[in-house]
């Protein structure tokens, strides 16, 4: 949090934090805590927030009918699979996304309060305001029990700086995640540092046994260099002998290195393979932001993470299915039908890639069932009618069974009005976290648990 | 003692005889330490004529009045020199002295002056006795401290040991520079984090070599690229780059390849075009070259306008191979001002009918104000004009490599297998001879038996645990790629040869190289890599040393492609060229300014100077060769008509403005600040890098120029002239202004000017010593007759960087024998580069 001199009146403040944050817990509670733990310490709970940019052609999103027997729209088609692990959630609005006397500039609107529920202050400059976002609550809570809080993932460069949208900052439509209303958390749009950052600079690519020969040797080689520079000094003026030192400090050094990594067990092993940088197809680029997604969870590197599909007003192209159009200007197709056909491609691309994350996470076994069991993965655009910038009525996946108690498997259609941030007060929840409000929230979601 | 320090030096020969010179080096730091109590300062001070007659009094007269032991004024106090011996022994202060009396800053301009002939004699005098000493002193060749490779020698290095381009050391921490080079055996230091590095890049480098590259996955990259502001203009013009690359629409990046390959180059492009032009012609350039051109239809595809052709998102993808390393890259609209709509009135207009453009509909349900305001802003842009060039390149990105080449590379295996078959049935009876081959070129020596047993241990243990003979050559090279013999330049030299009774030679106090340390400097000097197998060669046969061999190896060198290394590095920090990669003009001020002049600008600096090795020229025509190397970009700069396309030539200056490194552009961007010019900064890089006599810092409370009043309500010089009002300041600013004002026609990029702000340039200036000049061409004239002076500036400059360390007063010698030399000999490059390798320093090493 920044420190100002400006005093600050507390009600403001608590309108900034946009949530109020539950007192903390106290000694005398955490025996039955603990308890609690131990019977799903194997299986933390994970939440996933993935977002989509620039709204969804709705007509062909939305089931026609709510409940159990709802189908599988043209867009919603690649998922089925996951029938029974999905909620599809209608009529949930995002009301701080909308102008409320600030004019243009829907789309930074949209990406600043979808996690916070908070309208952001209209400013290109320094002085953002917006709110904290549910993804950080939840990471404030349970990050200490992993090694990273939270992760933040894009598959989209954020390179533009300043206004970005009609004279809101760029970082608005950049970042969903926001630690503090003055910090937003950029995403990591480079799968390599994402990988370096969880899991270091090590070369897992070989094989173990081939792995420790080769570590064998580069002890020899290294044992070998020592002793010769050892001699090499002997017969050197100060000057050079201080150099030579300094090298012969660098190699016991690594020696030592060496030999504490081989005491330390510890060490987290990716399972999949260390990506080389950005890959050329946008699905392959966004499976692999999916794949260390997945590891991160599964080796509970973290249990918090968001992945920006585009930022929010993308432009990207889609050659890869024949949409040679950025897609922002596609969405507001004027109701050409073969415009519309294309953001239609686009969105069915999308629930593509996040069917091979569900995929992904339900082939991942651990105690008491799967990964996707233990998740709660949340599907969500800013806008529905990208075309009309609509704020209302937003396509809202949930998939996972959280801590066992949601029920998915339906379409639930909610009353005209529901927050959107009423669903994260119940993931929350879920997670052991209980905030009385969440930016614009009246209590949580109901229906979620019970069939 | 001294009686022998005479100015006349008569008694010269006598002296020698019964006080040699060993005993003088013992007695004279006594002397300086006996100094104190101003009585035994007389006492002292009768030791000598020369100081009695000729220095004290004029001490006494013009400086001690400020120079004294209670002012210290700029911490010097000059009456603590007492005698000849005191001076000699202070020799790098006194020569700062000598110099500021010199050039005339010293006494400052606001205290009586004394006499020409004065001065000239009292110089002469102190000249005289310095070089006596000289004469002297022992002959020392001074330290050179181990030096580890720096980035780019190491990167050099493994190119040419096993014909690797990877250029791993891209990954390494930068190196330290010391005395503006970063190639200084002290500074250069190993961290255990370099170390890490160092063995990440040996098994890299050694795998490569061997098996050939890593199979690379494609992956996209966007360097970085900064266009020029677009100024819309509506009328199209006629007379302009058709080629688009100058114009502020191209984009320009530098991108390093990781390896031979097909890549897909993906331009992004942007900005808008009146409806009804014709399809954009997008030219891809690669060096220079044009590699592919396409027709670009932005029509039916999706944009918010339905009244002008918009780019924004839109992308082209190419595909072509390219080769390993560091590639330019641009993109360009070719003909921009053609195939726009008839009415624009431009050259070659479009054939295609004038598009249907929507009528307004009025949109419901809204009251008729709101209508009507629509309706005014529907109106206002219909009446816009659309800009004849504002459709432009936004980006280009990288992918790949694709079908990249497998296996060892021909290079490698002809490196590696010097016995054996190069098509991979290879004989492990030869993997003693290639381990010997190998660390012999790796070491830059030969190697002892030892050495080479340990190396094949590493062999027989991976064929022990059951690998290839080739793993354990990878094993053997990695350990040569991490051996302190390959990191660092380790010279012992030979062993002393002990002189009879005599006059004191080097001998006593120093090792002459071996052929081999020899070989390993002047290839690190020329080529910043090591040595090839001809001047390996020429060490193992013991040849080097011999006069001629040594002549012969220095003139090939300088004519090999390789020492394009000495341009890049030695010009790079010499003339500051690479602080080129940061500057950062500002963009409102100078809005062409982009990529393409950057890499113009350096290019056209380098190729001058190489110009300049490879054909021998005199090094005077750094300060005032009247030709240089130009492309459109940088002629359109100069405005040099004639000169047309991408690639650079010969442009002869004759009758310009402009001549010598110190007109370039590039010179004149990194002496400037992003906003404005700065006749302090210029006039400091002339002093630093023309004539290695760089001013004090400033003091630290000296307050800053008041940017906002530049070329407002004063010029910069009327600004500049109230800041030299200041006594302290003025004392280097009377030296470093004037120089900085020749230049001020030349503004922050480069270009010429005759205004700044609302003020006329006034380029004129007048130098301490009285000379004065009006403009850069007479400043020019007045540098070129100062020629002994930027001789020795360039000599002391080289010979840091060719030594791997900073200069003493002992080198002194060393740097007018050189100049000398030079001045013998025409100025010519060659002469510089050769006496510095013919040199005491160069040649020797002092014995610890």
């Amino acid at each position: 949090m920044m420190i100002t001199k400006k005093h600050l009146p507390r009600r403001t403040f608590l309108k900034g934090m946009g949530t109020m944050i539950a007192l903390p817990m106290l000694d005398a509670m955490t025996p039955a805590l603990a308890a609690s733990r131990q019977a799903q310490a194997t299986a933390p709970v994970r939440l996933a927030f993935v977002y989509v940019p620039n709204g969804i052609v709705m007509k062909d999103w939305t089931p026609k009918a709510a409940g159990r027997e709802f189908e599988f729209t043209r867009i919603l088609k690649p998922l089925e699979a996951f029938r029974e692990d999905l909620f599809v959630l209608s009529g949930l609005d995002d009301h701080n996304g909308n102008a409320l006397g600030d004019g243009a500039g829907d789309h930074a609107r949209a990406g600043a309060a979808i996690l916070t529920g908070v309208h952001c202050k209209k400013t290109a400059g320094a002085d953002i305001q917006n709110g904290i976002s549910v993804d950080q609550i939840a990471a404030s809570a349970v990050g200490s029990k992993s090694r990273f809080p939270s992760i933040e993932l894009g598959c989209e460069d954020s390179r533009t700086v300043g206004n970005c949208d009609s004279g809101y900052s760029c970082a608005y439509t950049n970042s969903v995640s926001w630690r503090s209303p003055t910090t937003p958390m950029p995403p990591e749009v480079n799968p390599r540092q994402a990988f370096e950052r969880l899991f270091g600079t090590a070369d897992y690519s070989l094989d173990a046994p081939t792995r420790a020969r080769r570590a064998e040797y580069r002890k020899s080689i290294l044992d070998m260099v020592r002793d010769d520079t050892e001699k090499l000094n002997r017969s050197l003026g100060q000057a050079d002998r201080r150099k030579i030192d300094e090298y012969l400090y660098a190699v016991r050094e690594i020696e030592k290195r060496i030999e504490s990594a081989e005491k330390d067990d510890r060490e987290v092993k990716p399972t999949m393979e260390k990506p080389a940088g950005i890959p050329m197809t946008f699905p392959e680029y966004a499976k692999l932001m999916f794949d260390l997604q997945v590891v991160a969870f599964q080796t509970d590197l973290t249990r918090v993470t968001t992945l920006m599909i585009g930022r929010e007003g993308s432009m990207r192209v889609y050659p890869e299915i024949e949409v040679p159009d950025p897609h922002h200007p596609l969405t507001h197709h004027r109701n050409n039908p073969e415009w519309i056909e294309r953001v239609t491609k686009i969105n069915c691309l999308h629930a593509e890639v996040f069917a091979y994350f569900l995929e992904k996470l339900k082939a991942t076994k651990e105690a008491g069932g799967t990964l996707l069991d233990h998740s709660m993965v949340v599907y969500v655009s800013g806008l529905s009618d990208g075309n009309r910038h609509s704020h209302e009525d937003l396509p809202v996946l949930l998939a996972g069974r959280g801590d066992g108690r949601l029920k998915p498997g339906r379409h639930i259609v909610y009353k005209k009005g529901t927050p959107m941030t009423n669903l994260y007060l119940t993931l929350l929840d879920r997670m052991g976290v209980q905030p009385e409000r969440l930016g614009d929230s009246t209590g949580k979601l109901e229906h979620l648990t019970e069939l | 003692m001294s009686a022998g320090l005479l100015c006349s030096g008569l008694e010269e020969k006598h002296m020698r005889r019964k006080h040699p010179a060993r005993l003088l080096i013992i007695f004279l730091p006594l002397i300086c330490l006996a100094i104190a109590p101003p009585a035994r300062q007389a006492q002292n001070a009768e030791a000598s004529d020369a100081f009695g007659k000729t220095i004290r009094p004029f001490l006494e007269s013009n400086c001690t009045v400020c120079h004294n032991a209670g002012l210290k004024s700029g911490g010097l106090n000059l009456e603590a020199y007492t005698s000849v011996a005191s001076i000699t022994q202070d020799r790098d202060r006194w020569e700062k002295v000598l110099h500021k009396l010199r050039t005339g800053e010293m006494p400052p301009k606001e205290m009586p002056r004394p006499d020409k002939t004065e001065v000239e004699a009292v110089t002469r005098c102190i000249e005289s006795e310095l070089a006596r000493a000289d004469q002297f002193a022992r002959p020392d060749p001074g330290r050179v401290t181990a030096r580890r490779l720096n980035r780019n020698e190491y990167n050099n290095t493994v190119r040419d040991l096993l014909g690797v381009a990877l250029q791993p050391a891209d990954d390494f921490p930068q190196d330290d520079s010391g005395y503006g080079f970063d190639n200084i055996g002290d500074v250069l230091s190993l961290s255990p984090v370099l170390m890490e590095k160092y063995l990440a890049a040996a098994e890299k480098v050694a795998r490569t070599a061997v098996f050939g590259a890593d199979l690379l996955k494609p992956t996209l990259a966007r360097p970085k690229g900064s266009g020029q502001k677009i100024i819309p203009r509506t009328t199209p013009l006629f007379d302009y780059d058709a080629s688009g690359l100058s114009l502020p629409n191209a984009i320009h990046v530098t991108h390093r390849f990781p390896v031979d390959g097909e890549y897909n180059l993906r331009i992004l492009f942007g900005g808008t075009r009146p409806a009804g032009s014709e399809p954009l012609e997008i030219c891809l350039w690669i060096d220079g070259q044009q590699a592919k051109v396409i027709q670009f239809n932005p029509d039916g595809v999706a944009s918010f306008a339905v009244d002008r052709q918009e780019f924004w998102g839109m992308a082209q993808d190419f595909r072509t191979s390219i080769t390993a390393g560091d590639h330019w890259l641009a993109a360009s609209i070719l003909k921009l001002y053609e195939g726009l709509p008839p009415d624009y009135h431009g050259p070659n207009p479009s054939k295609r009918p004038k598009p249907m453009l929507p009528e307004f509909k009025p949109p419901p349900n809204l009251p008729p104000e709101r209508i009507a305001e629509i309706k005014k802003a529907f109106d206002a842009r219909r009446a816009e004009i659309v800009p004849a060039n504002d459709a432009r390149i936004s980006a280009i990105e990288v992918g790949g490599p694709y079908n990249q080449a497998k296996g060892p590379s021909l290079a490698s295996l002809k490196k590696i297998y010097t016995c054996g078959h190069l098509d991979g049935h290879h004989r492990a009876g030869c993997a003693r001879q290639i381990v010997v081959d190998l660390a012999h070129r790796a070491y830059r020596r030969p190697v002892t038996p030892a050495e080479v047993a340990q190396l094949v241990s590493l062999i027989t243990m991976a064929r022990r645990h059951g690998d290839s003979l080739e793993e354990g050559l990878v094993l053997a090279i990695e350990a040569m790629l991490v051996s302190p013999h390959f990191l660092f330049r380790i010279e012992r030299g030979l062993p002393a040869t002990k002189t009879e009774a005599g006059p004191i030679t080097a001998a006593d106090t120093a090792r002459p190289l071996s052929a081999h340390e020899l070989a390993a400097r002047l290839s690190y000097f020329l080529w910043s890599s090591m040595p090839d197998d001809e001047l390996l060669g020429c060490a193992d046969q013991g040849r080097l040393k011999q006069p001629e061999v040594l002549a012969a190896q220095v003139e090939r060198m300088l004519k090999d492609s390789r020492s394009r290394a000495l341009v890049e590095n030695f010009g790079g920090q010499w003339l500051e060229l690479r602080k080129l990669e940061s500057a950062k003009p500002d963009k409102g001020r100078f809005p062409s300014f982009d990529d393409y002049l950057l890499m113009s600008m350096r290019r056209e600096t380098e190729l001058f100077f190489e110009n300049l090795v490879r054909q021998d020229l005199s090094i005077l025509d750094f300060v005032d060769g009247n030709y240089t190397f130009l492309n459109e970009r940088l002629a359109q700069l100069y405005k040099i008509p004639g000169v047309s396309g991408p690639e650079f030539r010969k442009v002869d200056l004759t009758g310009s403005e402009r001549g010598g490194v110190l007109t370039q552009a590039s010179v004149l961007t990194v002496s400037s600040y992003a906003t404005r010019t700065s006749p302090v900064l210029r006039g400091k890089w002339i002093l630093e890098n023309f004539l290695n006599a760089p001013p004090p810092p400033p003091p630290p409370d000296v307050p800053n120029l008041d940017e906002a009043k530049i070329g407002q309500s004063a010029s910069l010089r009327e600004q500049l002239e109230q800041h030299r009002k200041n006594t302290t300041c003025a004392s280097c600013h009377a030296r470093m202004d004037p120089l900085g004002f020749g230049l001020e026609n030349f503004d922050a990029i480069g270009a010429w000017r005759t205004q700044d702000g609302k003020f006329p340039i006034d380029a004129s200036g007048t130098l301490p010593d009285g000379r004065s000049f009006k403009g850069p061409q007479e400043l020019r004239t007045i540098l070129k007759a100062d020629r002994a002076a930027f001789a020795e500036g360039l000599t002391e400059k080289l010979l840091i960087y060719a030594l791997g360390r900073g200069l003493e007063g002992s080198d002194r010698p060393t740097v007018k024998k050189i100049t000398n030399r030079l001045a013998a000999e025409n100025y010519r490059f060659s002469t510089l580069v050769l006496e510095i390798v013919k040199s005491l320093p160069f040649q020797m090493q002092r014995r610890d």
